[in-house]
């Protein structure tokens, strides 16, 4: 698989500066906003992961500083590129990874390491055991989620979930958290003075609540950003729910469309080329002139990308929402002004685009990870649709 | 250096060794990097470009963690990092001889750290929004001094006029000369009498600060539409330039406006050719506002730094009430006259006279261009 990167590149993350410039310690605009989808180096620093066959990059993971990539043939390798430079983490039989800003979680068959990125320490700043699993009917938990509980982003690391929840896939925000289950039942926690829980108000709540919009109709992917949720139905359709303010629902976003007043003339004017696709969710009333914005959908909205399309994965950054189509092709919208939306330009958006740089490129698009302000890319051979 | 960068940089610590960066573990380190990062470049010779980009940085992450959990569990560490990033915007910002709209934006920075961040340097955000604040507040009504003052006075002789002034070509005020005029008896001017006698008609209006601005430019407008969007400021969507009717022959397109006004009588000193402008002799008339104006004998062109293309040889390249000293050197050296015009007052400018306008409200003047 091939990926790509785009957006926040202030530490090198995505890929490393001009040699000049970073020597002079100079950003300059397009190091730090890189806007033009670029492909990640297979082999950054053949003397760092020293080995050849460091081709197959098969998971990706970003904080707001760093990059981690998983390779997994074989035997396994992770390395982390941004901030503290490129280097190498000692990690044979890694299956599965999670990066904050201050930590780097790592699963292995029999245990959970996680990793204290601002120390330089040999041994892991904490660690459990895990059994391996011993029923292989269902396919193996992946982080944060971990026989019994999850692994928090900070301590006390170890955090327990109730067994009937049957918890089955876990995204947690900075503070809230959105839980799938066995069933396909969303449940959310934490905080939620911007929607981001889905009960339709602001409350917050301490324990997995149900998401109960979204009672009976099983979802099969869930995740989170800074402030919003999204999550994957089986039938292929996306629900959205949180904070608004950079158009980061797809929705009408009134604090985007002042800021964007505000600009130069020209920037208005390239706003009025972007394509003008309706977000789907609850019908507008009314003439176009008398448009309602949204802040805060505090209930899950049903999101219209592109008609008729199903919605394959999708990934949230701080601000900013992607999305890959079952056609391979990738949409983002939201936050857009260190190029995290792969337009070319430093615009946010609250109408999903489609991201041409793949389409000319001929690229399918396969998968989608998003940093707090940067968005990665996997592209692959075409795939026979998922039925 | 600017002289506002000078009163900003006082207050700042003078070199990089000084200047304190200390944050509990809760900030991260790659965070505290892109802090000492704005910090080298506030004192070494980084580019605006540069020294903006950092600063967002700052403000962009530091503003996510203020809108993180609630208020009052916000550390107070972020919003110490939120202060900074606001502290090193508006030095980017304030640095290289900003515009006013430059100073404003300084203004809202300072603010928004008052507002969302935390005190830091002895609450250095405070000075500084003082200090630009009193940028803006730069004497409105310029004082003018005696020995620079164009002299006044009251209906010369035309005789007078032409030795005393007209001839060996210096500036005068001729007081009480256009007081008969109905502009200012019978039909006062004012932007209602305006609307009402010429409301839609279109003509051309010049948009832009200055017209060496990149974004100056000229557009046609109904008296109406440039009466709200210009001088009132009715409508939000323009109201940030600055619209200017002006070198254009108004009182022939409107000649109920032309009834308003008088030629004055010394204009028969001339021998008739109007239709240059350059080489002409100029009566300012004020009608209604006040104007700022400075003049510049034509024998001092060069310190004045004239810009070198031929559509533009004609206007100095310097900013007069904000001039840049290293840039400019000489402009400091070239005398000058000012005056503050009142309604009523007649400004002989004489031929190829370098002239500095500046309305200090909204103003209508009338121009007599002659020879």
């Amino acid at each position: 698989m091939r990926w790509f990167g785009f957006g926040f590149n202030a530490f090198g993350q995505i890929c490393v500066h001009n040699e000049l410039s970073k020597d002079e310690g100079r950003d300059t605009v397009s190091d730090v906003k890189i806007m033009n989808p670029t492909e990640l180096h297979r082999n950054v620093d053949k003397s760092v992961c020293g080995r050849n066959k460091c081709l197959k990059t098969s998971q990706i993971r970003a904080s707001w500083s760093r990059r981690v990539w998983l390779h997994v043939d074989g035997d396994s390798c992770v390395c982390l590129a941004g901030f503290g430079g490129t280097s190498v983490v000692d990690s044979s039989g890694c299956t599965d990874t999670v990066l904050s800003e201050t930590h780097l979680t790592l699963a292995f068959s029999d245990r959970i390491e996680s990793w204290d990125l601002q120390k330089k320490e040999k041994t892991p700043a904490w660690s459990m055991e895990i059994q391996p699993p011993t029923d292989t009917s269902g396919p193996p938990l992946s982080l944060p989620l971990v026989p019994g509980g999850y692994i928090a982003t900070k301590p006390p690391f170890y955090r327990s979930l109730s067994p009937h929840l049957k918890a089955k896939s876990l995204a947690l925000g900075a503070e809230h958290a959105i839980l799938l289950s066995a069933t396909g039942a969303v449940y959310t926690w934490g905080l939620g003075s911007h929607g981001q829980l889905g009960h339709g108000g602001l409350t917050s709540e301490e324990e997995p609540r149900a998401v109960e919009a979204l009672w009976g109709m099983p979802m099969k992917h869930v995740v989170t950003g800074g402030w919003h949720c999204a999550c994957i139905s089986d039938g292929a359709d996306l629900y959205i729910w949180g904070w608004n303010e950079s158009g980061q629902l797809g929705l009408p976003s009134q604090s985007l469309r002042k800021g964007h007043k505000e600009e130069s003339s020209q920037q208005a004017a390239a706003d009025c080329q972007s394509a003008s696709i309706n977000p789907g969710g609850k019908p507008l009333e009314g003439e176009k002139d008398k448009e309602v914005f949204i802040s805060i959908q505090a209930f899950p909205a049903l999101l219209d990308i592109s008609p008729s399309c199903e919605i394959r994965t999708v990934s949230c950054g701080s601000r900013h929402t992607a999305a890959v189509t079952a056609t391979g092709d990738l949409y983002t919208w939201g936050w857009g002004e260190y190029g995290q939306l792969g337009h070319k330009n430093l615009i946010s958006t609250d109408e999903p685009q489609c991201v041409d740089f793949f389409k000319e490129q001929k690229l399918y698009v396969v998968d989608v990870v998003c940093g707090p302000w940067n968005t990665f890319t996997a592209v692959g051979e075409e795939e026979v649709k998922l039925s | 250096m600017a002289v506002l960068w000078s009163k900003l940089s006082a207050v700042l610590p003078p070199n990089e060794e000084e200047f304190p960066l200390q944050f509990s573990d809760k900030v991260e380190s790659s965070v505290v990097s892109v802090l000492q990062q704005s910090r080298r470049q506030l004192y070494s010779d980084a580019t605006s470009t540069d020294r903006t980009l950092t600063a967002q940085i700052i403000l962009d992450l530091s503003w996510e963690k203020l809108n993180t959990g609630t208020w009052r569990d916000v550390d107070k560490e972020w919003r110490r990092v939120y202060s900074y990033g606001c502290l090193f915007k508006v030095a980017a910002l304030c640095r290289e001889h900003p515009s006013a709209d430059e100073i404003l934006q300084g203004i809202r920075t300072c603010d928004m750290g008052l507002l969302m961040g935390a005190a830091i340097m002895d609450n250095v955000l405070q000075v500084l929004v003082q200090i630009l604040q009193e940028e803006t507040e730069r004497p409105r009504v310029p004082v003018i001094k005696d020995e620079q003052a164009v002299p006044r006075i009251k209906c010369p002789s035309l005789e007078s006029f032409k030795s005393d002034y007209l001839l060996p070509l210096r500036p005068v005020i001729l007081e009480a000369t256009a007081d008969h005029w109905p502009a200012f008896n019978e039909h006062p001017w004012s932007v209602e009498y305006l609307r009402s006698v010429a409301g839609c008609r279109t003509v051309p209006v010049e948009v832009g600060s200055r017209y060496t601005d990149e974004e100056w430019s000229q557009t046609l407008l109904t008296v109406n539409e440039f009466i709200d969007q210009y001088v009132l400021n009715r409508v939000s969507d323009g109201a940030k330039a600055v619209g200017y009717l002006a070198q254009h022959q108004l009182f022939d397109q409107i000649p109920e406006l032309k009834e308003d006004i008088r030629i004055p009588d010394y204009c028969c000193l001339g021998d008739g050719d109007e239709d240059d402008i350059t080489v002409n002799q100029n009566f300012l008339v004020q009608v209604v506002g006040s104007k700022y104006i400075r003049l510049y004998s034509p024998e001092d062109t060069d310190k004045l730094y004239p810009h070198q293309s031929s559509l533009l040889h004609n206007t100095s390249q310097v900013e007069v009430e904000n001039p840049d000293t290293e840039r400019f050197p000489e402009f400091a050296r070239a005398p000058y006259l000012e005056c503050v015009l009142q309604p009523g007052d007649v400004l002989f400018i004489p031929v190829q006279h370098w002239h500095y306008i500046r309305s200090l409200e909204l103003s209508f003047s009338v121009s007599f261009w002659w020879s």
